[in-house]
């Protein structure tokens, strides 16, 4: 009896494996060097959006200019879950804060804030800085990462063919079957990649969410003592859930999803997704959701 | 209390920021049922305390006032506590919050009849016996007399103070309230109490409903009650005064004002500034 393609089982499922753990380290190195970041980056000095875009991606950073112009008394809600102005800007603000307040001066659907030109373009701005800072993970580097799906595919590929050669001549395949299930993990490991804040942002993080325990939904804080940047460091921190907390009319009436953010991996304070129910959909609906570990991996949210 | 520790606040977790934020503060309140005697601090606290700013906790569940005897699990705790924030004195209300295993849920005053004290003596000797350190007694605001009062307040208090050597706890703003809504002058008890018995004070804001002032915890601090401080410190200075906010916090600008008010009347250093 031939060995199918004149390799022996044996020798086939040896370079498999072998050409599988290759594939697996490299990209798990190539993954930790990307997301490094900027070792030591300074983060004392960052802004409420700024943290809310490494926590929790573009809706985050919305929500927490939501929350620092809500507590100023810039922005409510009107009718059709619109939002409206209810004051003019001050000096001092960010060109996000500028953009959701415009945004509201058109009476945009909160839902419909991200969309908004103006703003689309000051979040662009954001993300460059931090990207720029080595605080967030650019979509080059993603997209690099995201490479290693074609090795990744093809190898799988040859683990079906293979399989299915087997099968047909009669030959043994109790090995190859979990090599391929691995392959096909590894993949779709691969592909799920989404990450917005560098490791040394994640923790640089952890140390602003501790400095900043006070505005954890948790204490009950008292927004109006703590002022608009209070306010929105907390939503930055401490995630959407902190604008239920603050105002809870307004969260409601503006559809607030409750279940963006709410602290990364490692929260020693535990605050994550979870105090939602079953907001499953108001999770998976929105990309900036992968942001967060405690997210993107599926066991933090919607809780 | 040998020490001065100028103006003070109640810690609350809603203002903790606000409070870690202030650099010249030296004394803080906590309530007692608030912090677990072995678990976790408060987030926050520990980090006061670390700072060196005295905190001391204010119980307010021990129902001294009660015809029972207290609760020793409760005065345990309180102990406890006291021992954990490495208080130099823990303070009580003069009152009764459950009777015949009825919880009121609120801080009853007590008549003022010779009974009344000495049940309260025993309480608060039963209390004393398990505190490693001194126990101050705040008398509550009341807006009604019970009709078989037998003792004006200041006796009834000193009566209380001299029996078990207890320090007091002045509520400013109660002596305001009590004054005004029975139409009495608030000096005059002022002068009637053992004022070098006052421990710390207890400063906080009401409001006026229905035509009775109510010490709500909830308002500002009325201008009437700062120069009732100013007139406490005139006699004999405290060696803390501290500003009790409960709810409806306003901006940290506002608080601040309010502190920096009270260090004013009283002579005392703002607590704002380093």
């Amino acid at each position: 009896m031939r060995d199918t393609w004149g390799i022996s089982g044996p020798t086939f499922i040896g370079l498999y494996l072998a050409a599988l753990a290759v594939m697996a380290l490299g990209h798990a190195i190539h993954r930790k060097v990307r997301f490094r970041g900027t070792r030591g980056a300074a983060a004392g000095d960052l802004g409420p959006q700024q943290v809310a875009y490494l926590n929790g991606g573009d809706q985050l950073a919305v929500y927490a200019a939501m929350g620092g112009l809500r507590a100023a008394g810039l922005i409510g809600t009107g009718p059709q879950r619109t939002l409206v102005q209810t004051g003019p800007l001050t000096a001092g603000v960010t060109p996000l804060d500028a953009a959701v307040h415009n945004a509201a001066g058109h009476q945009v659907r909160s839902r419909d804030v991200l969309g908004d030109q103006w703003v689309r373009s000051a979040l662009d701005q954001l993300r460059t800085g931090l990207e720029q800072r080595g605080l967030a993970v650019s979509r080059a580097d993603l997209g690099a990462l995201r490479l290693w799906a074609v090795p990744v595919a093809a190898l799988l590929a040859v683990g079906v063919l293979r399989l299915i050669a087997g099968i047909s001549t009669g030959k043994p395949v109790g090995f190859l079957v979990p090599a391929a299930f691995f392959t096909l993990v590894l993949l779709i490991a691969i592909a799920r990649t989404r990450r917005t804040a560098t490791a040394a942002a994640t923790r640089a993080m952890a140390e602003l969410r501790s400095r900043h325990s006070h505005l954890s939904p948790r204490q009950s804080p008292a927004y109006a003592t703590y002022g608009a940047t209070g306010a929105a460091m907390g939503v930055a921190l401490f995630g959407a859930a902190s604008l239920y907390s603050m105002d809870p009319a307004f969260a409601a009436e503006a559809e607030i999803q409750r279940a963006v953010a709410g602290g990364s991996g490692g929260d020693t304070s535990g605050y994550s997704c979870g105090s939602s129910s079953g907001s499953t959909s108001s999770c998976g609906s929105s990309s900036s959701c992968g942001g967060g570990s405690s997210c993107g991996g599926g066991g933090g949210c919607g809780g | 209390m040998a020490e001065t520790y100028g103006v003070g606040i109640g810690w609350r977790p809603e203002i903790a920021g606000f409070v870690a934020g202030l650099p010249g503060l030296r004394f803080a309140e906590v309530v007692a049922e608030s912090v677990h005697a072995h678990g976790e601090l408060p987030p926050g606290l520990g980090d006061l305390i670390e700072r060196g700013v005295t905190v001391v906790p204010h119980g307010v569940r021990l129902s001294l006032g009660g015809a029972e005897p207290v609760d020793p699990q409760r005065v345990r705790h309180l102990a406890e506590v006291a021992e954990r924030v490495r208080a130099p004195l823990v303070s009580e209300h003069i009152a009764f919050v459950r009777a015949g295993g009825v919880e009121a849920g609120h801080l009853l005053p007590l008549p003022r009849s010779r009974e009344a004290v000495d049940a309260v003596v025993a309480n608060v000797r039963r209390t004393q016996a398990e505190l490693a350190v001194p126990l101050a007694l705040e008398p509550i605001a009341a807006l009604f007399d019970w009709p078989d009062d037998e003792l004006s307040e200041a006796d009834f208090l000193t009566e209380i103070l001299d029996r078990t050597g207890a320090g007091l706890l002045l509520d400013v703003a109660n002596v305001y309230a009590n004054a005004r809504n029975r139409g009495t002058d608030p000096l005059e008890l002022l002068d009637e109490l053992p004022l070098d018995r006052v421990a710390y004070v207890h400063v906080a804001g009401g409001a006026e409903h229905d035509g009775l002032y109510h010490d709500t915890h909830s308002h500002a601090t009325p201008q009437p009650v700062l120069d009732l401080v100013g007139e406490l410190c005139r006699r004999h200075r405290p060696p803390a005064l501290m500003l009790e906010r409960d709810g409806d916090y306003p901006p940290a600008a506002e608080l601040r004002a309010e502190l920096d008010a009270i260090a004013h009347a009283a002579g005392y250093p703002e607590v704002t500034a380093a």
